[in-house]
């Protein structure tokens, strides 16, 4: 189907091209090269029967060996396919009814043609036959014109007088020469016998009458043997009112003729063209008036010639497009521009189908007399795309729906961390989904940060992010090496058959001491805005997820000068056809350098800096934190008196003990009697409302204090296990104080850290 | 709201064997004792609780140990726990005399086979 329409396009086009007079030879070559392209093969011949019909020349060609073009063929049409050597051929027609120009062949490698290929090099053919005719008559145009200047500029008039009968009494030289005769009565003698009785008839009415006499008719001329057009006029005379014969003169009009007729033929071997292309043509004036409709067009409008005369070809028009259509078609004629415009226009089925109607200005003979036009129905294509455009929008609206709810546009909080993230959506068609950002508080204190991008676009892509995000946030609690998490992860998607690719980077951050280590899996380097400047971290890299099976993967570490903010993207932020990725770094190098303020000012400036107001071509998601490091030696926290306090306050003394240093096990130990404290705490404190209790650390030089108040007082023992916590707290810490007053109740804890560790 | 934890069971013939992941402190350390519990179908005669993925217990969480252990002996079902020598958790176990309640084993086939 495309292959037919593509190949009705181009038939189209040539037609519309020798419609707006492209010179023949030029035409041809064209010709020859639509065929090669479209039939797919190396070797096109346009060959003319030369005037005696003995032989083929050969006038244009694709493909050709040297010596073939310009010469002479015989004209057996298999003698060129012998001389080429080729495999299969085939051939139209150039002509239009009997008139014939010549013949188009076609010369392939591979066996045979379709119906269609013979059908779309017939209408090459026919196209082309209507064109040479129409170049003829043109030529004779042109000819015509330019001899009759000549002419009207040296031919002395003929002149004759007639006495009252109408007798000839004078003749001037001018005559004489022309006619080769003198003078006589039988002047008509001189006529053209098919134009005689006109002549005649004419003459005697005027006489009758004593009227003016007009005639036009060929009159013999001496030295060419020949007759020509004269525009004869004869005046009546009078003397003191009495009539007394006429005054003529005769003009040669001969080559003025000549042209109207060529014009004539013009115009009808145009019309021939027009019906002869398998698409709508029409013409108009310069009024923008339909001059001409082909058959084509009849045959879908289903109207009669005369009802498309005029303007009313904009009343098939659907009311919806009407006004673009004519203020467009409008203004191209105010300036004689070429015009196209898609759109529906009434079709005999009383549908309205879509067409593509593309029109040029014309000119004959340099003159600008209106416009030529085409038009091709397109109603399934543009369905079929309209309804494509329907489905892509519709997906797109699902896949950023999916991609919104799988990536939330704000992570929540984490302590100790600046945090700021953005996701834009790709602009251009279904080219959104893919992107993600996550952050991940890890057991051991350290936040996981992921930034990645699924290959592909749309649901599937979406899909596949949300998978590979929760994937990361898995093995993320897990795993500690950010290498060993991205190599679990591409044996999960190896594994699962689904064909998911992916560039990641991972990377591990250490809130309190900077210290970084990262894994770039085919992913562009995060960017670390420091002080001192921006540098990108370039190490760590291997190959995308999902690429390749075995596959190695690295990891870097570094640290992060303090102060330092990181920056993590996409590579939709500095991916750019036009432009090398290391300018695009440099350039977001740049911009982030410059940005001052905080995280969300420094995305803004990004996204405003390096993408700016240009359509993204594909998403972007972009990660931004800054980490804050405890203030190391003190932490003071008042907390809601109720258990869930206690999971955050443990995440809480997990940053400030890891940050000292301490074992795993003295981790745990101080964090247990903390906790034990809080406990208590929340046990005791009064009532239902917004009960709080405080509680400090501070840790210096290898010893740590903590201290728990709150508003309550503490009960002794109730229970058996009730004491257990009181003496977890004596055992584990090196000092244990508890203070009561009418105000609540303080505990004070002391411990050394770091003398145990072998314990 | 309570902390995060996690119970994972699998029986093995006569034992049940439960990991259990995570944090448990005052929030949730009933509601994890009555899943224990519950977990325990008559006919089972061994609980092992793995607890060697426990990022977190407190005194809540050890009494719970000692009156799971109670409640199961009633039913004469025995309780087992598995926790590595190495873990962060050990001396506190040490110090409450966990393994009074339940006998202590470094890994989950040792705990199964004896």
């Amino acid at each position: 189907l495309g292959d037919r329409a593509s190949q009705q396009g181009t038939v189209a086009e040539l037609a519309l091209r020798a419609l707006e007079g492209m010179e023949l030879d030029a035409l041809l070559d064209e010709a020859a090269a639509v065929v090669a392209r479209e039939l797919g093969v190396d070797r096109v011949a346009i060959l003319e029967r030369t005037g005696d019909g003995a032989g083929l020349l050969a006038r244009s060609g694709v493909g050709l060996p040297d010596g073939v073009l310009g010469g002479v063929l015989p004209p057996d049409p298999s003698q060129l396919q012998r001389d080429l050597g080729s495999a299969s051929r085939i051939s139209a027609r150039i002509g239009v009814e009997r008139r014939e120009f010549g013949v188009i062949e076609a010369h392939g490698e591979a066996s045979g043609f379709s119906d269609e290929d013979q059908a779309f090099i017939d209408s090459v053919g026919a196209v082309l036959g209507a064109a040479a005719q129409r170049a003829r008559h043109d030529e004779l145009v042109t000819d015509s014109e330019a001899r009759f200047r000549e002419l009207a500029d040296t031919t002395p008039a003929l002149m004759w007088m007639t006495d009252a009968e109408g007798d000839v009494t004078f003749v001037n030289e001018g005559w004489r020469r022309f006619t080769g005769g003198g003078m006589g009565s039988a002047f008509a003698d001189s006529a053209h016998p098919d134009d005689r009785e006109e002549l005649l008839r004419r003459w005697s009415e005027a006489t009758y009458r004593r009227d003016e006499f007009r005639c036009e008719y060929r009159l013999r001329h001496a030295a060419s043997r020949d007759y020509r057009w004269v525009l004869e006029i004869g005046t009546p005379r009078f003397v003191d009112g009495t009539f007394v014969g006429y005054v003529g003169t005769a003009t040669d009009i001969h080559e003025r003729r000549a042209m109207e007729e060529a014009l004539r033929e013009s115009e009808a071997s145009f019309r021939e063209l027009a019906d002869t292309a398998p698409v709508m043509m029409w013409t108009t004036d310069v009024d923008g008036m339909v001059t001409f409709v082909n058959e084509g067009w009849l045959r879908f409008t289903g109207t009669t010639f005369e009802e498309e005369l005029g303007p009313s070809w904009e009343l098939g028009v659907h009311p919806e497009d009407a006004a673009l259509t004519t203020s467009t078609w409008d203004a191209a004629r105010a300036e004689r521009r070429p015009w196209e415009r898609e759109y529906r226009l009434r079709h005999h089925s009383g549908e309205y189908r879509w067409i593509v109607d593309r029109g040029r200005p014309r000119f004959v003979g340099g003159r600008y007399v209106g416009y030529v036009g085409t038009a091709i129905d397109i109603h399934e294509r543009k369905t079929m795309e309209r309804r494509l455009l329907e489905v892509y929008a519709r997906e797109h609206e699902i896949a950023e729906t999916l991609q919104r709810s799988l990536l939330p546009e704000r992570l929540p909080p984490v302590e100790g961390l600046e945090l700021a993230a953005r996701y834009l959506p790709g602009a251009r068609g279904a080219a959104i989904g893919g992107d993600w950002y996550d952050v991940l508080e890890r057991p051991d204190g350290r936040v996981a940060l992921v930034v990645g991008d699924v290959a592909g676009h749309g649901l599937r892509a979406a899909a596949s992010m949300g998978q590979l995000r929760n994937a990361f946030r898995a093995y993320g609690l897990v795993e500690h090496s950010p290498a060993d998490v991205v190599a679990r992860i591409n044996r999960l998607v190896m594994s699962g058959g689904e064909q998911v690719m992916a560039t990641v980077l991972y990377l591990v951050l250490d809130r309190e001491t900077g210290e970084v280590s990262y894994s770039a899996a085919g992913h562009p380097p995060p960017l670390v805005i420091a002080p001192d400047g921006p540098h990108f971290l370039e190490g760590g890299r291997s190959v995308p997820i999902g690429a390749a099976d075995p596959a190695v993967f690295r990891e870097a570490t570094a640290v992060l000068p303090p102060g330092s903010s990181l920056l993590l993207y996409t590579d939709g932020l500095v991916e750019r056809r036009d432009v090398s990725l290391g300018a695009r770094l440099d350039e977001l190098a740049e911009a982030a350098g410059a940005a001052g303020g905080g995280l969300d000012e420094l995305c803004e400036r990004v996204i405003a800096t390096v993408i700016g107001g240009g359509e993204l071509g594909d998403d972007v998601a972009l990660l931004a934190v800054r980490p804050l490091p405890a203030s190391g030696t003190q932490v003071s926290l008042t907390l809601p008196a109720e258990p869930g306090s206690l999971a955050p306050l443990r995440r809480r003394l997990a940053r400030f003990l890891h940050a000292t240093g301490a074992s795993e096990m003295e981790q745990y130990e101080v964090t247990l009697t903390i906790c034990e404290a809080a406990g208590n705490a929340i046990e005791h404190a009064y009532g239902p409302g917004d009960a709080t209790y405080e509680v400090e650390i501070a840790y210096d030089a290898g010893e740590l204090v903590a201290t728990v108040r709150d508003a309550g007082s503490w009960r002794e023992k109730r229970g058996e296990h009730r004491g257990r916590g009181l003496s977890i707290i004596e055992e584990l810490m090196d000092e244990v104080a508890v203070e009561r007053d009418e105000d609540g109740t303080l505990v004070r804890m002391r411990r050394r850290l770091g003398d145990r560790r072998a314990a | 709201v309570s902390s995060p934890a996690e119970i994972v069971l699998d029986r093995r013939g006569g034992s049940v064997v439960a990991r259990l992941t995570g944090e448990v402190d005052m929030s949730n350390a009933s509601y994890v004792r009555d899943q224990l519990v519950a977990s325990m179908p008559n006919d089972a005669l061994m609980l092992v609780l793995d607890i060697s993925g426990c990022r977190y217990l407190d005194s809540a969480a050890i009494e719970v140990l000692f009156d799971l252990s109670r409640r199961l002996g009633r039913r004469r079902q025995e309780l087992r726990l598995v926790m590595p020598p190495e873990s962060p958790l050990k001396r506190v176990m040490e110090l409450t005399e966990v393994h009074t309640a339940a006998p202590i084993y470094e890994d989950l086939d040792t705990a199964l086979s004896q």
